[in-house]
């Protein structure tokens, strides 16, 4: 909806900036193309005037002077003088259709228009007055007369005029404006619905027809992709909670004949050692197994989250003592930090104290000669964000292998087969983080060690 | 009928040799009324004519699965069952139903593991009520009487207060091993019990100067330092 305002605005604000331009436009036009043309040069009054300045008297006759004589023959044009009693004193070229004698009345007339359809220009001369005539039908005579309170008020009239102007552009423009939304709009939504993978069915009738059938296309090959694909996870999951279910039982009986033979007092004793090898290899497979089904299940997002409040000091004290309860090691020292009591998240705590349970492990695991680890937790500065951090003090990772670390063994990103367990350890953690729109962050300072650190968005306290 | 060995139980699995090496172990325990059924037709029957005080089921059976067939059973029985599953998202199905399984394991298990949680069952379902009373311990020379809330010791009887009483019967389920602060104050107070870290521990302390012959040096409910607290039990015979 924000965009189809937008649009709007634009679409105004455009037309509005279109008939501003255009009115300049007309303004510039006016001056250079129409009134251009609107007088010749000379004007009329212009040659009239020049005219009854050459004039001259010189004895009893009156004389025209070259240049004014070539001006009234490159107007086609011809010019008398008329004295004080009517009477034409003097003539150039006149037409004989011109009377020679005129009443007061007849020069009130032809002083506005024309005399004979001549129209003809007036000049005071000191014997009387010169009159020029030019061809019939060259210039038009016009009288203007305004009403003085019109005149004055001739600006306001503009100015309404031009906002009654701007007023009908602007709602032009929003009526075109609003059209052209309305055409748009359900090929705005349609786009929006496809970015969300939903199911789209357009009107594919009307001027962007075309293009609403377009996104129908998109959007059935879309679902198609999106259901192939889920198919084809849900089967790859499936496949390997089948294989792993096909796997205990076997395992079952592997593990309990073993185990009854590492026991049994009736065989030799290196026997029943090669039994208990049997047995201890048979629980690697048994962790290998149960790890292979949740990951597969965490990657196909099929895993269901028990979402609950947990505190995560609380999580990791558990963890804590979960490690110590398993048989404590002199060869680890365990420490808590645990900065932020309130540092919550919305989260599945079995998932969680299993993930921070690979971290502790993978520390032990990659340290077989002893290290310390620290359990820390504390809120981001903003308190948007939590973090779970397991810091050894051991060997560590080159940082070129750290990447990679996360990746599941043997896919087509993980160059480096898994050199301690099964290799499902770290890259189970980065899910059951990832599961908690959260992440795993890896770290190997130069000093040596690892830093594991799990970040988590805060839940409101 | 007093010791567990006599009691019948009945193992149902679609797979032949898990019935046999089961039955096997639990032979070679001293178990020996053990019955077996390979599907829940069978299996329902079984239950009816023999009348078993345990079952170990299988979730997964030819014509349906255990689930079912526990709710099948408990139409007209009440016996203990401990369910085996060979799948891992079972485990939720099997928290989340609330069927009344008294225990389940995942498969692969160790015969050990299977042995015990089952003789832990039937002690808990089936001893005397004279033996169920007697859910008490001793602490060097004080005996702790959870059924009647007392501690008897050099010092006299001196009574438990519900708080009092609720941590240590905890600390006495997790005996030697650590129990966080979090689970205590969870135990005590219920969900979301976060600030009652201090009230805790005036708590442990008055148990401490119940049970411990120098409250200040405490050599029975130990404190583990950042994590909670641990009671020392010795496992008697």
């Amino acid at each position: 909806m924000d965009g189809m305002i937008r649009i709007l605005r634009r679409y105004v604000a455009g037309a509005i900036l279109l008939s501003i331009l255009l009115l300049l436009f007309n303004f510039i036009l006016l001056g250079t193309l129409v009134f251009k043309e609107f007088r010749r040069q000379p004007s009329p009054e212009g040659v009239v005037r020049e005219v009854a300045e050459r004039l001259t008297r010189e004895g009893g006759r009156y004389a025209l002077g070259d240049e004014a004589a070539r001006l009234l023959r490159r107007h086609r044009a011809w010019a008398m003088l008329l004295g004080e009693d009517g009477g034409v004193k003097w003539g150039e070229r006149l037409p004989d259709d011109v009377p020679r004698t005129y009443r007061l009345t007849d020069v009130a007339k032809f002083s506005r228009y024309y005399l004979a359809e001549y129209p003809v220009y007036i000049w005071e001369h000191a014997d009387g007055l010169v009159i020029v005539g030019f061809p019939k039908n060259s210039y038009g005579k016009y009288q203007f007369n305004w009403a003085a309170d019109w005149v004055r008020s001739a600006p306001w009239r503009l100015l309404v005029l031009l906002l009654l102007n701007a007023a009908v552009a602007l709602l032009l423009s929003i009526i075109m404006g609003l059209r052209l939304v309305r055409s748009i709009r359900p090929l705005v939504t349609g786009v929006h619905k496809l970015a969300r993978e939903e199911p789209v069915r357009l009107d594919t009738r009307g001027l962007l027809g075309d293009v609403a059938g377009s996104i129908n296309t998109a959007s059935a090959i879309l679902q198609e992709k999106t259901a192939a694909l889920k198919a084809r996870d849900e089967a790859r999951s499936n496949w390997i909670a089948g294989i792993s279910h096909d796997i205990r039982t076997p395992l079952s009986m592997i593990l309990g004949y073993a185990s009854e033979l590492e026991e049994s007092p009736e065989i030799p004793e290196e026997h029943r050692r090669q039994a208990g090898i049997i047995r201890r290899q048979g629980e690697k497979l048994r962790s290998l197994v149960r790890d292979l089904n949740l990951v597969s299940m965490l990657e196909y997002d099929m895993q269901p989250l028990h979402l609950e409040r947990v505190r995560l000091p609380s999580l990791a004290r558990q963890a804590a003592a979960d490690m110590l309860n398993g048989g404590p090691d002199e060869r680890y020292a365990i420490e808590l930090r645990l900065a932020d009591e309130e540092a919550l998240i919305n989260g599945d705590k079995k998932l969680l104290l299993r993930a921070i349970g690979n971290l502790l492990q993978n520390s032990v695991n990659h340290n077989p000669e002893g290290c310390r680890i620290a359990i820390e937790t504390f809120l981001s500065e903003d308190r948007t964000l939590c973090r779970l951090v397991v810091r050894d003090d051991g060997r560590g990772i080159p940082r070129e292998q750290l990447a990679e670390l996360t990746e599941l063994p043997y896919s087509s990103k993980r160059k480096q087969p898994p050199r301690h367990g099964h290799g499902l350890g770290l890259p189970m953690v980065a899910r059951i983080a990832k599961a908690h729109h959260g992440r795993l962050l890896l770290d190997s300072p130069d000093g040596g060690g690892l830093t594991a650190a799990m970040e988590f968005p805060a839940e409101g306290a | 009928m007093d010791n567990v060995k006599d009691r019948k139980i009945l193992i149902v699995d679609d797979e032949p040799e898990i019935r046999a090496m089961v039955e096997r172990f639990l032979r070679r325990e001293g178990f020996y009324r053990i019955h077996t059924a390979g599907d829940c037709a069978s299996a329902l029957s079984l239950c009816r004519s023999v009348r078993p005080d345990m079952a170990i089921l299988d979730v997964m059976l030819p014509d349906g699965d255990g689930f079912s067939l526990l709710s099948a059973i408990r139409q007209f029985s009440d016996m203990p069952v401990l369910f085996l599953t060979a799948r891992g998202e079972d485990e939720d199905r099997l928290l989340g139903l609330g069927l009344g399984a008294d225990d389940y394991m995942v498969k692969p298990f160790l015969p050990r593991e299977l042995v015990l949680r089952l003789t832990a069952i039937l002690k808990r379902v089936y001893s005397s009520p004279v033996e169920k009373r007697l859910v008490a311990f001793r602490l060097g020379d004080v005996l702790v009487d959870l059924d009647s809330a007392v501690v008897r010791g050099p010092r006299g009887e001196q009574a438990l207060t519900a708080k009092e009483h609720a941590l240590l019967a905890k600390l006495h389920q997790e005996r030697n091993r650590i129990v966080t602060s979090d689970a205590l104050c969870q135990a005590v107070w219920g969900d979301d019990s976060y600030g009652y870290e201090n009230t805790l521990m005036v708590h442990i302390r008055r148990i401490r100067e119940k049970i411990e012959p120098d409250p200040s040096n405490p050599v029975h409910l130990l404190t583990v330092r950042g994590l909670g607290y641990k009671l020392l039990v010795k496992e008697t015979g």
